[in-house]
């Protein structure tokens, strides 16, 4: 193989920013349900607006990583036929987003169904959903592809 | 790989169509208000609660009143501003020797606990809720033409004041934080004296409900304070909830305090009926259970009495969403008197007192109706009439004042607080027009029509 690695389009000091970014909805999503969690079994307001203030900045993440990617495949070398996964995992991931972005609206609601049942199966969904896409398409883009990664 | 790539896309396909069809079945059923007559009275139809993504709205954006444009009133009466230009007027007090003190504030800066309160600010400007309040007391004299008129700035440099109750020679301020007391001698203009507190009050740092109406007993050794909840439905945390949502009793020599009534979630304009002699208050119920849920009440208040809130609305009707629920404060809640219908937001109530109204309103209480965005199509916004015998309400309420609205349910106006005056016309404060407004009979009409 004595073709280079695909690049990343976004990048600071030739770092990729969107793999940079893509975890941080996920763990913020992940910090919602633990409170979520929490709230359920303890139902004190202040897990609740922990919850809220987690999905909102999972939310802005999410936008930032969505358009680092957009910028990636459409500016770097992508189009090529190593980049296929890329698409299921767009998919899922934007699904996922507009469950948090639900999530978020259910999440302001005044009281104890701010949380449960709707919010907090959202929570879980959300995060089970984007734990399944990092693990694979995650596992596919580095190890296969080698996205991202030194020549 | 490719049958993989496949089975993910089918499948997120599925999930995108349960997201968008439970999308469309949380935020879109229900969201027309019905016929606020229903729920007028007594026994008010109780539709079932619902739980809203985006909970139903309608923002009336803001007109002004052009030049010579009025409220309109019924036949035999008429209406003229007394004074314009102020600043957020919520509370008119008719001083015994005619004088009218005009409270003009707003709520204290609220802060952002969730992401929802940033929105909430926004839909508030656009409604003119969050202008300014002058934080001070305007006095005028002459609203009812019989002495030349006169207005100055009476108390000044207050925290968000809403109360006032005079009891002889004491002027009593109701600020969001403490009731204050002032030395006062009838045909004052302007008080410098320096201010005693009597007790502090529920105030910040949330202090979401945070108008203190207050009225003195007739015999001047109790004050009664209207204290609002902290939150819409405890969303705030249950802890600043304490001894909010509540009517105090406050001892005036001492300042000590019990707690009269409980379970109102914002009691304001607290009146005595003249007939009974007994307690009434208006009380805005809580948001977000629909169009149609809860009704905002008007109510006398028993003392010792549990009206429901958080835990239960119209006696026994569990709200969901306040856990740990509370089955033994819900066995105990009962039902106001009155139904005045959803979302109407009263913040002010007059007792017919004498005067020289047209028969038909002169036994029974008017209450105004500031209106709110919490409810398609609009309610409130308007002076509404109950009328009373033998110390109850007797019948469904009819428009007094009516107008705010303009053709295009713009909002040139909000009613707020009501007091009748010495000469029995009735003064309404419109904390959006900036404007005090008086109703008076208008056979007496050529009187009244040299403007202070």
């Amino acid at each position: 193989m004595g073709d280079n690695n695909p690049a990343a389009a976004t990048t600071t000091s030739g770092f990729a920013i969107h793999p940079l970014l893509a975890p941080f909805p996920l763990a913020f999503f992940l910090g919602a349900f633990v409170t979520d969690l929490i709230y359920w079994r303890a139902p004190d307001a202040m897990w609740e607006t922990f919850s809220v203030w987690l999905i909102t900045a999972g939310l802005i993440m999410a936008g930032l990583s969505v358009v680092a990617a957009l910028i990636d495949v459409v500016g770097g070398q992508h189009r090529t036929p190593a980049l296929a996964p890329a698409w299921p995992h767009a998919l899922v991931t934007a699904v996922a987003f507009v469950l948090a972005l639900i999530n978020a609206f259910v999440h302001s609601r005044d009281g104890y169904t701010a949380v449960v049942p709707t919010g907090l199966i959202l929570s879980g969904l959300v995060v089970a959903i984007l734990l399944c896409a990092a693990v694979w398409t995650g596992r596919e883009a580095a190890y296969r592809h080698r996205v991202g990664a030194l020549n | 790989m490719r049958i993989l790539s496949q089975r993910t896309t089918s499948a997120s396909r599925v999930m995108m169509m349960c997201v968008a069809v439970c999308g469309l079945g949380l935020a879109g059923c229900d969201d027309q208000g019905g016929d606020p007559a229903k729920q007028i009275g007594a026994n008010p139809v109780l539709p079932e609660p619902q739980q809203y993504l985006l909970p139903p709205m309608r923002i009336a954006r803001i007109a002004h009143w052009g030049e010579g444009e009025t409220p309109a009133v019924p036949q035999g009466l008429q209406i003229r501003a007394v004074a314009k230009d102020l600043e957020h007027p919520r509370t008119v007090y008719a001083l015994p020797n005619g004088d009218v003190l005009v409270v003009e504030a707003n709520g204290p800066k609220a802060p952002i606990n969730r992401p929802k309160d940033l929105i909430m600010g926004w839909v508030q400007s656009l409604a003119g809720a969050n202008a300014k309040g002058g934080n001070r007391i305007t006095l005028l004299r002459g609203v009812d033409g019989n002495k030349p008129g006169l207005r100055t700035v009476f108390l000044d440099h207050l925290n968000s004041p809403f109360g006032v109750a005079l009891v002889g020679q004491n002027l009593y301020v109701a600020n969001t934080d403490a009731i204050i007391r002032y030395p006062y001698t009838d045909g004052q203009t302007t008080i410098t004296a320096a201010a005693t507190k009597l007790t502090d009050l529920p105030g910040g740092p949330i202090d979401h409900h945070w108008t203190k109406s207050l009225l003195a007993s007739p015999d001047g050794s109790k004050l009664y304070v209207g204290v609002g909840s902290n939150s819409n439905i405890t969303e705030n945390g249950i802890q600043a909830e304490y001894e909010r949502a509540a009517i105090w009793e406050v001892d005036i020599r001492s300042g000590a305090h019990r707690i009269f009534a409980s379970g109102l979630r914002n009691p304001t304009a607290l009146q005595w009926e003249p007939q009974s002699g007994k307690l009434w208050a208006v009380a805005n119920e809580r948001d977000e259970l629909g169009p149609d849920l809860v009704p905002d009440y008007l109510t006398s208040v028993q003392d010792g009495a549990f009206y429901g809130w958080p835990y239960s609305y119209y006696g026994q009707h569990v709200d969901p969403r306040v856990e740990p629920q509370r089955p033994d404060l819900v066995a105990k809640a009962i039902a106001p008197d009155y139904a005045l219908s959803s979302h109407v937001a009263p913040l002010g109530l007059a007792m017919y007192s004498g005067g020289d109204f047209p028969a038909k309103f002169r036994s029974g209480a008017f209450v105004g109706e500031h209106g709110s965005w919490d409810r398609n199509p609009l309610n409130g916004y308007k002076v509404v009439f109950v009328p009373f015998a033998d110390g109850k309400p007797s019948g469904p309420a009819q428009d007094f004042v009516t107008g705010f609205l303009n053709a295009d349910n713009q909002a040139r106006g909000r009613p707020v607080g009501l007091a009748f005056d010495r000469s029995g016309g009735l003064l309404i404060a419109d904390d959006l027009g900036n404007t005090v407004w008086r109703v008076s009979s208008a056979s007496t009409a050529s009187a009244a029509k040299s403007t202070p």
